[in-house]
């Protein structure tokens, strides 16, 4: 255990761990190709029944709580108190002056102040009790996610969670089986899921521009390195940590979940297995090497997680995606976002046009050369940024997807709909956390993705490409 | 519930055993899709009719129904366990995941295939929705010849060049002029010099009747790479497709994509007036086969926005 070892590093450490399902009782996929178990589905309680395609119970106003106020959670603040109908009524974080902060700001911004919870590891316990709150979000380090979102969904809350919702296959499930006893709705915060690029593509596909889709890559290809080393952005340096306990990809949902989501993944198409591989760890240590000092507290750490960690995924439709995870090597960003099938292919993160997207589809496209996305993007433009684009470049980051995200989340809330993406969408997309560690473990043999849904993947349903809809009147 | 019930072929298979029951002979057994609701997106239930016209028993019917490609359905088949009696019908659910309507007029084609001990039986049925252009002029979108005096409204090629109307004229091709090519005759577009002429390649579907062994297409290309496809849609509502493409309106072999040349004027219009006199910038004509014995109805051409069709003839 490292110099630094703390009650974070010791819920972190089992992300290579068990890898059992809580309470398996199932069986087996037959006729498996693999040596994992993986694949084992654990039986439902009795009386426990599945999420899907269960709506919201109408909210006419949503009350939200905020678990985490470092980076990622003080910075969505102001976009929650901004969506219509949506009021921030508690926060919460283990620095009790971060939860201070974050009311005052909320005053500051005319909204009204907010419950504070701080001080100590166990605050947020209070906040998912809570008797004015509806929606529990967390922004917490990534170890804290399983434990929070499940205490939160116990406290008969629906759940938001920042990436990953879990690390371990375990947890996962738990959190499913936790949805489904309790009849609330957990969800992945997968932002870049509503980015405009990803969108457009995802409702390409549905036409079938692309034809029939053969294969999808994306990722997380993001330089961190700086702010990895820095002792002041991510609290405790929580997130270099987790690359001294593990080789695994850890992060790739936001590429993996758009591709995902043009394949209809839990929606009329699966995912079956996953094989791993991993470079050798080199980025942070040259890094270090080169800019920290001796001094820093970061020289008594071993970085075991290799730069690039490449995850195959197969799925029932014979599709495979590629998902990639580095934050740790020299780059420009990109998510990758590529897609392709038997009539074309997107390709995002290209530095063409106006949109950084080009493409090529028969029989529009000939000649091997590469078209502008923009016409396409244009035409296929979702309605959620049609209707609230503008407010969302005033309100939210990373473009605007933040805002995108959280206004719809509200509006489903409260016109009681069926949630974009569910407890089984986001368990499948974190799902490469700990397979990648057990392909891995396997010298990158593949391993069995759990069907979180229990045999309802084949059902075909609306999610992120949905009917357009209206925020319901405030007041 | 709307049945279409209109295209249907049965093909009877010859019967593996020597004692097999002998198999419905084409045309018994018809196969009816259920209207597709296609306002998206949404998943649609369609409901696939097998009906047993002939007079043996209809055994291990396997039924698959798909739309368009890239739509998903689920699921792929369905099977139906009891065998349907002379004059009964099967009627199997799926499900179909349609799209948000795209703009301006689409044709959707869905089939379902039924297979059963001894046969197969296809049917197909056809849903449109939006208006189509009532004709080619309506899907003028590029000003391709301006008048040497005035250039400046012409953008054949991107770059603000268009064909010269004097060096046309020159050759014979006025406003209204007939042009023969491919054993079609041809009605140049009667507009003057300098206003929208030709569609250029937007997938534009066009009414457009017709009959005979094939579509000519008069047109040029503003790439090297004009080449598309254009789909027939008959009166009886069944549809094919042919490829298509010009050549490069000036650098490329006139033969380039089975292309035929038909006009070739020296020089061109630029931004700054007439030019490249020692250049030919020509028209070529190409074509698509048709079935001879279905009149046609639409036209849809090919979304290739570099391939520019100035007339349309059947031959």
């Amino acid at each position: 255990m490292s110099p630094t070892s703390s009650r974070r590093t010791v819920l972190g450490a089992g992300v290579a761990g068990v890898l059992a399902a809580a309470g398996a009782a199932g069986q087996a996929h037959a006729g498996s190709t693999t040596e994992s178990t993986t694949g084992t589905v654990p039986a439902r309680r009795p009386g426990q029944r599945s999420m899907v395609d269960v709506p919201f119970q109408q909210y006419g106003t949503v009350r939200i709580g905020l678990i985490g106020l470092g980076n990622r959670g003080a910075g969505m603040l102001s976009g929650w108190a901004a969506v219509p109908g949506a009021v921030v009524t508690a926060v919460c974080d283990i620095r009790a002056d971060r939860a201070k902060a974050a009311a005052d700001k909320l005053v500051q911004l005319g909204k009204p102040r907010p419950t504070e919870y701080g001080g100590s590891a166990t605050a947020y316990q209070k906040l998912v009790r809570s008797g004015d709150v509806d929606l529990v979000y967390i922004a917490t380090p990534w170890e804290f996610h399983y434990e929070q979102g499940k205490a939160a969904l116990l406290g008969g809350k629906h759940v938001g969670v920042e990436l990953p919702i879990a690390t371990e296959l375990a947890q996962l499930w738990d959190l499913v089986d936790t949805s489904e006893r309790t009849r609330r709705h957990l969800w992945l915060m997968e932002n870049c899921s509503y980015g405009r690029n990803e969108l457009a593509m995802l409702k390409m596909a549905h036409e079938g521009l692309f034809g029939e889709i053969t294969n999808g890559h994306g990722g997380y290809l993001h330089d961190l390195r700086e702010l990895l080393f820095s002792d002041t952005y991510y609290t405790d340096a929580w997130r270099r940590k987790w690359h001294t306990r593990s080789t695994a990809s850890f992060y790739a949902m936001h590429g993996l979940a758009p591709i995902a989501a043009a394949m209809d993944i839990n929606r009329g198409d699966r995912m079956t297995t996953l094989r791993a591989t991993a470079t050798a760890p080199r980025g942070l240590a040259d890094y270090r090497e080169r800019n920290i000092p001796r001094t820093h507290s970061s020289w008594n750490e071993t970085y075991i997680n290799g730069d690039l960690v490449t995850c195959l995924i197969e799925t029932s439709k014979g599709r495979v995606i590629r998902a990639e995870h580095d934050v740790s090597s020299p780059r420009p960003y990109s998510r990758i976002n590529s897609l392709a099938g038997s009539r074309g292919i997107f390709e995002d993160y290209v530095p063409v046009g106006t949109t950084g997207g080009r493409v090529y589809l028969e029989p529009d496209h000939g000649g091997h050369s590469w078209q502008d996305f923009a016409p396409y993007r244009q035409e296929f433009d979702h309605w959620l940024w049609k209707k609230i684009g503008d407010d969302a470049a005033n309100n939210g980051g990373h473009g605007g997807m933040d805002y995108v995200l959280q206004w719809r989340i509200v509006q489903q809330m409260r016109a009681g709909l069926v949630p974009d993406i569910d407890v089984y969408d986001s368990a499948v997309w974190c799902s490469p956390v700990p397979l990648s560690v057990e392909s891995l473990k396997r010298e990158g043999r593949p391993v069995e993705v759990p069907d979180f849904t229990r045999g309802r993947w084949s059902e075909l349903r609306l999610g992120l490409d949905s009917r357009e809809t209206d925020m319901p009147p405030v007041g | 519930m709307l049945k279409l019930l209109a295209k249907v072929c049965a093909v009877a298979v010859l019967a593996a055993g020597l004692t097999a029951a002998p198999a419905a002979a084409a045309g018994e057994v018809e196969v009816g899709i259920s209207q597709v609701d296609l306002a998206g997106p949404v998943i649609s239930t369609v409901k696939v009719t097998v009906k047993n016209n002939s007079a043996q028993r209809l055994s291990k019917l396997a039924v698959s129904f798909r739309g368009p490609v890239g739509w998903t359905v689920s699921p792929e088949v369905r099977t139906v366990k009891e065998a349907v009696k002379p004059g009964g019908s099967a009627v199997v659910d799926f499900q179909i995941r349609v799209p948000e309507p795209r703009p301006g007029f689409t044709i959707r084609t869905f089939t379902a295939t039924a297979t059963y001990a001894g046969g197969q039986a296809v049917g197909t049925s056809s849903q449109r929705s939006g208006t189509p252009l009532p004709n080619l002029a309506a899907a003028f979108n590029n000003v391709g010849v301006t008048d040497e005096s005035n250039p400046a409204p012409g953008d054949f090629d991107g770059d603000g060049n268009s064909f010269s109307a004097q060096r046309l004229a020159a050759a014979g091709v006025t406003p209204g002029a007939t042009v023969t090519a491919l054993g079609a005759t041809l009605t140049w577009p009667n507009v003057q010099p300098g206003t929208k002429d030709n569609a250029a390649g937007g997938g534009q579907t066009i009414e457009f009747t017709g009959q005979g062994q094939r579509l000519v297409l008069l047109g040029s290309g503003s790439s090297l790479s004009a080449v598309g496809t254009v789909t027939i849609w008959y009166a009886d509502g069944t549809s094919s497709t042919g490829s298509v493409g010009f050549p490069n309106w000036s650098f490329q072999d006139a033969g380039t994509h089975g292309a035929t040349l038909a006009i070739s004027t020296p020089g061109r219009n630029t931004p700054a007036g007439y030019a490249n006199a020692e250049y030919q910038y020509r028209v070529f004509a190409n074509s698509v086969p048709l079935d001879p014995a279905k009149k046609v109805e639409l036209v849809t051409l090919p979304s290739t926005g570099s391939l520019h069709v100035f007339a349309l003839a059947t031959a």
